[in-house]
């Protein structure tokens, strides 16, 4: 039984989807579940699958198509069908009444109509690839097409092996486990060589609380987009930058005083708050100017000490995260830093950011003291050499070099620092400078 | 339990299976008073005899041919042949005679010898001195190839494959001739085809066969001061191959090191892996299928490049050491 | 077919430096400095230096693994072979083959063996490439009395004898296959009788008679290179040394051996030398003094040699 291939229908509000690309050929063998052609909404960019096993024809639309949803693109036939005559497409006025259907009882599919001569090898070999021979320039006697014409024309138009097909590299015995568990390989990173996925990857994955859900309903959100992006950068991150975490406590007091005594200000002139961020950003930029190897990059063999010092934000999406830059954040103001802050922020959360706010960075802070988290570390933002992670501020009781107990304001800040470029004592020496300018905003002035 | 020398081990084999079948002879080059090239049969013309303890001429082939003879006619005779690489000029009558005679008959005679030959590198004997050639011997139906890596293992199976109705290839190593070990003192057999788990692990499996055993122990003692344990499993004959105890570890373990000291190229080591690759420990393969080898090249004289040639304990280690640790 | 008295002197020299070179060799040995084993012809010497006087430079010889002695007298440098011998990088084969496998192919000596018999099948090519060729040189071939019983051997001879091949088969009879005494190891009183059955002449001559064993020889060459086909030549003599170092000489008696060093080949050339007036005392022992110099002077070329560099281990095993 022939199967068609319609356009689907993606959204509510869809009515019509534009061809992207075909990834298969007509002619060619497609799998059940197989990438077949990939299409783009609105909304969305997205692969659509084959939904049967066989051979792809019929095509009726190309790239740049825009059809609308649920009409038949093209067939799944099976090894010999033909295109049934009640399928013959009506979306296509132009065609003549045909007579008969064309009686070619071959396992193969029938060749393409022939306007050139051709040799029955090349007839053959196009027919088995969907290629249309209409297409090739003969080099035989009389310009007949040759097999070896084909072939060429072959190379060229199908894409290269490893784009169509991403196998999943792993052990027979993480196969084995994978089966016996119900895990998909495809999910689960390698920590063989070439990314191969062992045993133990899949006992890991297995063992996690995802895998003991997947019996029950489980959301699958393909990894892709931004999500794939923090998920590759983070990795990379993690594996080949041997992080070092410190921490250390501040007393915000000062810090929360001086940040009221400059709102106290704006409001009197009617001016923008200052935020957290922006003196945190101050602070770390002035501090960095004092310790050049936190604001370097490893780069072939040599570490790079960065004459710029630009402060990545990271700002938390419903879908992710991104990390807009302040740039030459130690030559600006603390107001001039808020604002550029704010209006970083919401750019990102309006999706409006440009190629040049989230580029160039040196250097990242993550704040999730919003989120009520006390202290926590962060990954690198590779290829900066360190990330501060900071925690809320609250009061805490806190003794003091005598032992009285009294209850200050207290922040925990975390610094994460690439191991290969900042060894423990220079990433102390940077915390501790820097906790003694936030005990001490006067030094902003410095 | 008393210690015997590989060579020691095999020599009280002898005296005890000459002494207990009249039908038991030893020939070969200078294995009478010379007591052979490497002292395994010192002694034993001074017991047994000139006419039990026979020496040849330098005739290899003739040696093939006369222990072939002599089994086919109802003696038990174990030749010696000096050096492996020397049993390149008696192939003719153990290849073509010796292992056919049984099948070519109808099974209606039999071949009971034994011939004994040491192999490897080590000595300085340069490239005709120190081949490994026991797969060419594993290649021909109806030889049967023993490789003993122990004392122990060396006197149970020259036992067992003097009393085999088979020809029997046993082969020993040059340099195991002198490692001591516990040897009963009463006759015993190991029977042809049973493996043996030298070493319980986990981690990974080593498969060794003869001095590669030794070394492959002594890695994995060093690897399990780091954690890694390794089981090592000595096949202990070639051909009949025990295979079920080697599956039955590499289901358990994930992942396997072959380690010999023949040639990689053809060696015993394919025959191996591939014998795991088609059972059912196919499916718990955690990593590929190592074979750790002597280079595909003739032993040299200089002593570094020799060294350098065959698989030593810390090239084991360093192989171990990658594939159990998944970066193999 | 006289020898000229300069001739004669340089073989005398050539049988000194042989002792010299083996004497030292097995000195290196002692101190630790060789590893493996060797064979030594202490005592043998006349057997190579007589036959291949009889050669031309441009002759070919194929030798055994107690080859030292057909090197040195094939004209090979002294320090190549102590360099091989020490299996440095420097020599004939580059570290790679040692004592028993020098080889020395452009002066024409094809290589020592370390397969009894290995050599006397290939000496039936050599000669067919000879003649193939039409060069006007021969090949000696060495091998041992223990090689005589080797299928090869007879395999060869008979070849060698219907094709005529310009082929000079030498057997150094030197009493012992190893421990296997050739009492033991023949039935017949002469192993140059077994050139009868290949319709070869076949010469027995004392092998610790120089002069004998090139006269003997010349013979053989001159039939060869006139086209006539090979000879058997047995050159009757005696190890001194064991077969190789791991020999405890349990096969023979302390007298016997003792008996054949009274007949010490270079010895008897020297006072016959001596007694022919073409030498005095004195420069008989300038000659002994100048082999041990340059066996020394091999040494120290050896000793500072590099050894071969680990990187270069696969070189060589194919062309």
């Amino acid at each position: 039984m022939a199967t068609s291939v319609i356009m689907p229908k993606l959204e509510m509000d869809q009515e019509t989807a534009t061809v992207i690309q075909w990834l298969k050929q007509e002619g060619e063998t497609v799998t059940k579940g197989e990438p077949l052609l990939v299409v783009e909404t609105s909304k969305i960019t997205i692969e659509i699958e084959a939904p049967a096993s066989g051979i792809l024809a019929g095509v009726r639309v190309g790239p740049g198509d825009v059809v609308p949803v649920t009409e038949v693109i093209a067939y799944i036939l099976q090894p010999g069908e033909e295109l049934p005559a009640e399928l013959t497409p009506e979306a296509e006025p132009a065609l003549p009444p045909s007579p008969a259907p064309a009686p070619t009882p071959d396992v193969t599919p029938s060749p393409p109509s022939v306007s050139r001569p051709a040799t029955p090898v090349a007839q053959r070999l196009a027919a088995a690839h969907g290629l249309d021979l209409s297409t090739i320039v003969g080099t035989g006697p009389g310009g007949e097409i040759t097999k070896a014409d084909v072939e060429k024309a072959l190379a060229v138009s199908q894409p290269p092996a490893e784009a169509q097909t991403e196998k999943v590299r792993a052990t027979p015995a993480a196969r084995r486990i994978a089966r016996e568990r119900g895990v998909d390989l495809s999910t689960i990173a390698g920590s063989g060589p070439r990314g191969r996925v062992q045993a133990a990857d899949v006992l890991a994955a297995a063992a996690g609380p995802a895998a003991e859900v997947a019996r029950a309903e489980v959301t699958v959100i393909p990894l892709q987009g931004m999500r794939r992006t923090i998920a590759e950068r983070m990795t990379a991150s993690y594996q080949t930058a041997p992080h070092i975490t410190l921490t250390v406590r501040v007393d915000m007091g000062a810090f929360e005083e001086a940040r009221a005594q400059l709102n106290a200000r704006a409001e009197a002139t009617g001016q923008p708050r200052i935020s957290v961020t922006a003196l945190l950003v101050k602070a770390v930029a002035q501090t960095l100017r004092r310790h050049p190897w936190l604001n370097s990059t490893l780069r072939d063999q040599e570490i790079h000490l960065l004459p710029e010092i630009n402060i990545n934000v990271a700002v938390a999406l419903d879908d992710g995260l991104i990390v807009p830059v302040v740039h030459g954040a130690d030559g600006k103001s603390v107001a001039e830093i808020s604002a550029e802050v704010r209006d970083l922020v919401a750019r990102a959360r309006e999706g409006r950011l440009t190629p040049a706010d989230v580029t160039g960075g040196t250097f990242t802070i993550s704040n999730l003291g919003p989120f009520g988290i006390e202290q926590f570390t962060a990954i690198i933002n590779p290829p900066q050499a360190a990330i501060l992670a900071v925690g809320i501020t609250r009061p805490e009781p806190v003794a003091d070099e005598e032992g009285r107990v009294t209850v200050r304001p207290v922040m925990r800040m975390t610094l994460s620092a690439d191991h290969r470029i900042v060894d423990g004592a220079v990433a102390a020496h940077f915390l501790t400078d820097l906790r003694e300018v936030l005990e001490n905003p006067i030094l902003l002035l410095w | 339990m008393r210690e015997l020398s590989y060579a020691e081990a095999i020599r009280e084999a002898l005296r005890q299976e000459m002494q207990r079948d009249e039908r038991v002879f030893i020939i070969g080059e200078d294995v009478g008073v010379y007591g052979g090239a490497f002292g395994v049969t010192l002694g034993l013309v001074e017991e047994f005899g000139e006419e039990r303890v026979i020496d040849t001429p330098i005739s290899e082939l003739g040696i093939a041919g006369a222990i072939t003879g002599a089994a086919l006619t109802g003696m038990r005779p174990v030749g010696e042949i000096m050096f492996m690489d020397f049993t390149t000029l008696a192939m003719e009558q153990l290849v073509n005679q010796a292992a056919k005679i049984r099948f070519m008959f109808g099974g209606k005679a039999k071949v009971p010898f034994v011939l004994r030959t040491p192999a490897g590198s080590g000595t300085g004997a340069a490239a005709q001195h120190s081949q490994s050639l026991e797969n060419w011997f594993v290649h021909v139906p109806g030889l049967k190839v023993v490789m003993p890596s122990t004392p122990y293992d060396a006197k149970g199976l020259l036992i067992a494959s003097i009393r085999d109705d088979n020809p029997v290839i046993f082969i020993e190593h040059k340099l195991l001739y002198k490692v001591k070990g516990p040897v009963p003192e009463e006759p015993y057999t190991i029977p042809l085809g049973t493996a043996e788990v030298k070493r319980e692990g986990r981690d990974l499996t080593i498969i060794a066969t003869s001095i590669m055993v030794q070394r492959s122990l002594e890695a994995a003692q060093q690897l399990a001061e780091e954690g890694i344990e390794v089981e090592v499993i000595d096949p202990r004959t070639l051909k009949p191959l025990d295979k079920e105890p080697l599956i039955r570890s590499v289901m358990k373990t994930g992942r396997v090191l072959i380690v010999h000291e023949a040639c990689k190229t053809g060696g015993y080591g394919g025959e191996l892996a591939a014998v795991i690759a088609e059972s059912e420990a196919f499916d718990y393969l955690d990593a590929p299928i190592i074979r750790l080898a002597g280079r595909d090249m003739p032993i040299s004289y200089n002593r570094t490049l020799e060294y350098h040639t065959v698989p030593q304990v810390e090239n084991i280690v360093q192989a171990a050491r990658d594939l159990a640790r998944g970066r193999m | 077919m006289t020898l000229s008295e300069a001739k004669k002197r340089e073989l005398l020299r050539q049988m000194y430096t042989i002792r010299a070179f083996e004497e030292k060799a097995e000195q290196l040995y002692a101190m630790g400095k060789i590893h493996g084993t060797m064979h030594l012809s202490i005592g043998m010497e006349a057997s190579a230096v007589g036959s291949i006087a009889a050669l031309r430079p441009d002759d070919l010889i194929l030798s055994t693994h107690r080859g030292h002695g057909h090197c040195i007298a094939k004209g090979a440098d002294l320090r190549l072979m102590m360099a091989e011998f020490m299996g440095k990088e420097t020599g004939y084969c580059r570290g790679r083959g040692g004592s028993m496998h020098i080889a020395d192919v452009e002066g024409g000596n094809l290589g020592a063996n370390g397969v009894v018999g290995g050599g006397i099948p290939i000496a039936v090519g050599v000669g067919l490439s000879l003649k193939m060729q039409k060069r006007d040189q021969i090949i000696l071939c060495f091998f041992g009395d223990g090689a005589a019983n080797l299928g090869p051997f007879h395999e060869a001879l008979n070849m060698a004898a219907i094709w005529k091949l310009p082929v000079v088969f030498v057997c150094e009879n030197n009493q012992y296959a190893m421990s296997f005494s050739v009492k033991k190891a023949f039935p017949i009183e002469r192993i140059s009788d077994r050139a009868a059955a290949y319709g070869m002449p076949g010469v027995t001559v004392d092998g610790n008679d120089l002069m004998a064993v090139y006269e003997a020889v010349s013979q053989a060459v001159k039939r060869a290179r006139s086209g006539e086909g090979p000879t058997l030549i047995e050159n009757v003599t005696y190890r001194w040394r064991g077969h190789s170092k791991s020999d405890a000489n349990r096969y023979r008696t302390r007298e016997e051996i003792e008996a054949w060093k009274q007949k010490c080949p270079i010895k008897r050339f020297r006072a016959r030398l001596i007694e022919e007036g073409i030498l005095t005392e004195e420069e008989a022992d300038r000659i002994e003094q100048e082999a041990y110099a340059a066996v020394d002077a091999a040494v120290a070329f050896a000793e500072t040699s590099p050894e071969p560099a680990l990187e270069t281990i696969e070189e060589g095993v194919y062309a």
